[in-house]
């Protein structure tokens, strides 16, 4: 318990270092905040058009899709705030040695390494996908319990932490084969498809959406509990499944640094 | 905390293969070796023991690709090694205990640990956070630094507005703050101004005398380990050359010293008396009217000098050690050739 209060201790800091690095650049703010918000106005317009056509896409209302749209935003914040830029200064530190410093300290090297850097002007995804999140859920209103709720946070840690494993993992490969920046921009453009449910792809896209690049658990699936659509099995499976990543994760990470020889011999 | 008779590091028959992919050049090779790596093994670190007490400062010495960072990486935990036993403080470093990292720092001259964009104080902070350092501890500690190192107001500026110089004397501070008592200092000169080195190798020593930290530091640059060392390792080829006090580096691998005689000008030439006063042609560097210049074996310095003195009419005698970078140079020149020196201090590890 101790450790954890400390490794969040050490997060807050490195947001608090982010911010003071940002903070120099007060422009990015404003290009953040364009970006996000025709990012945001776009995919909204999307959904209005198709609901001009028809009132269910796939068996999701609009206000069901607003809320999809929110958990998008807020997911891919949280990922291009913290998860994203630690990653790929791992796997700068592997090509250039000066992981050898996260090494040489007295604090868990994972932790260390996964947040490293934060690139705080993402918290306007955050704040705006948070919003919408709340004004979709004010407009589902009736349909949301407790349970629901519950089950909705529950699951959307669950799908953070997949997704949190998925990059380590990605980036720990840079271990073995040390140069491949490349990876986390497939990624991010894979996750791109996660603002639509997985229900409306084609099966092979959404067997790779939910089984190779883990999108759907952190997106789709969380709005699912959320509506009260989603199956107790498949709710218990994601929470298996995120602890059987972060596991599987930490053993790929273990290994990976068994094998981490340094820049230079 | 360690005691005085057992020592704080501890190394025996430490070996280190890395496997390396090798391919000839071109395209077509390149291509092969997307499918099919070949991989040769190369050995860094061949076998060497070495034990280092409380307190000392170890310089270690080599040419590139010796062997001096991949030991220096296996005592401070970053890699493990292929064979053999190693303690430092009692803790086996691969292990990475945070006891032990707790207990000691790395500082690479070629490498920054503290953040480009943010002021030197902040990361500093962070760094406090992590070995967490009580806040009343850390001001006394980094005034102190600040003060040994004239840091002044240089912490409140983000590293990139820094010189090379400055940045090292940052990163000696950040990677000091949690009082380490043991210090792996990889090149912590190189690239430095002479000013500069002077300065770092100052502080090195004053921290060394303040808090008796044992340090073991590699360098290119003599006047590091002439200036702070006693002690010294010689590695070559993965291999341990030379253990022992500076002074005794000299003596043994260097068996000549150089005389020079300065001489009252003389009518005639003196070259034939100084060959018949010598007894050996190859001892003689140069002869001129004014000045012998002579390179001779240890054993025969003064029965020479005597016989010189004696026949010629000297002004002015100097009798020289020769230069310590030259004694290394012939040191890792004549190990190239045969490995002789090697094999035969391997068998006596003074």
């Amino acid at each position: 318990m101790r450790a954890v209060l400390r490794d969040v201790g050490l997060l807050w800091l490195s947001f608090r270092l982010g911010a003071l690095d940002a903070l120099q650049y007060r422009a990015d703010f404003f290009v953040q905040l364009v970006q996000s918000s025709v990012g945001l106005v776009t995919a909204l317009a999307g959904v209005a058009v198709v609901f001009g056509q028809t009132d269910r896409l796939a068996g999701w209302s609009q206000d069901e899709l607003f809320a999809l749209i929110g958990v998008f935003t807020l997911v891919g914040g949280l990922i291009g705030m913290v998860i994203r830029p630690s990653m790929e200064r791992l796997m700068e530190g592997v090509r250039l040695g000066t992981l050898d410093f996260a090494l040489t300290k007295p604090a868990d090297a994972q932790v260390l390494v996964s947040i490293q850097r934060v690139d705080v002007w993402r918290t306007v995804d955050v704040v705006l996908g948070a919003g919408l999140l709340l004004i979709a859920i004010s407009r589902l209103g009736q349909h949301i319990g407790p349970a629901q709720a519950i089950a909705f946070g529950l699951v959307l840690v669950a799908g953070v932490v997949i997704i949190y494993s998925f990059l380590l993992i990605l980036a720990t490969l840079a271990f073995w084969l040390v140069r491949l920046e490349n990876i986390l921009v497939i990624f991010g453009s894979m996750y791109e498809a996660g603002r639509w449910p997985v229900g409306i792809y084609p099966p092979w896209l959404r067997a790779t959406l939910t089984f190779i690049v883990p999108v759907a658990f952190a997106i789709t699936i969380p709005v699912e509990s959320l509506v009260g659509r989603l199956e107790p099995t498949t709710l218990v499976g994601t929470l298996l499944l995120a602890a059987g990543f972060l596991v599987g994760s930490r053993l790929i990470w273990k290994l990976g640094l068994r094998h981490y020889t340094g820049a230079s011999a | 905390m360690t005691s005085h008779d057992e020592p704080v590091i501890a190394v025996r028959g430490l070996r280190k293969t890395y496997q390396v992919p090798e391919r000839e050049g071109g395209l077509r090779a390149a291509t092969g070796s997307l499918f099919r790596r070949r991989t040769r093994e190369v050995i860094a670190v061949a076998g060497i023991d070495l034990t280092v007490a409380s307190g000392e400062i170890v310089g270690f010495l080599g040419p590139n690709g010796a062997g001096k960072t991949t030991t220096l990486k296996v005592l401070s935990g970053l890699l493990h090694p292929t064979s053999g036993e190693v303690r430092v403080m009692g803790y086996v470093p691969w292990e990475r205990p945070s006891a032990f990292l707790r207990r000691m720092t790395l500082i690479m001259g070629q490498r920054n640990q503290l953040s480009w964009d943010i002021p030197v104080i902040d990361s500093f902070e962070l760094n406090r956070a992590i070995f967490q350092v009580p806040r009343d501890e850390y001001r006394t500690r980094l005034s102190e630094l600040v003060e040994l190192l004239d840091l002044g107001d240089l912490i409140r500026k983000p590293i990139r507005n820094l010189s090379l110089g400055e940045r090292m004397k940052c990163e000696f501070a950040g990677s000091l703050l949690h009082r380490p008592e043991v210090l792996f200092l990889d090149e912590p000169t190189i690239g430095l101004d002479v000013t500069m080195q002077r300065r770092i190798r100052g502080f090195i020593e004053r921290y060394n005398e303040r808090t008796g930290a044992t340090t073991l530091l590699t360098s290119h640059y003599m006047a590091d380990v002439e200036a702070l060392c006693r002690r010294v390792i010689v590695i070559h080829h993965g291999r341990l050359l030379y253990d022992g006090d500076l002074s005794g580096l000299v003596s043994r691998f260097s068996p000549y010293k150089t005389i020079v005689l300065d001489l009252e000008p003389a009518e005639d030439s003196i070259e034939g008396l100084v060959h018949e006063l010598v007894g050996n042609e190859r001892w003689i560097v140069s002869v001129g009217q004014e000045r012998v210049t002579l390179r001779v074996p240890r054993s025969e310095t003064t029965g020479v000098t005597t016989r010189l003195l004696t026949a010629l009419s000297v002004i002015d005698l100097v009798v020289e050690e020769p230069a310590i970078d030259e004694v290394i140079d012939l040191v890792f020149a004549t190990t190239a050739e045969s490995g002789e020196l090697a094999e035969a201090s391997t068998d006596d590890p003074s």
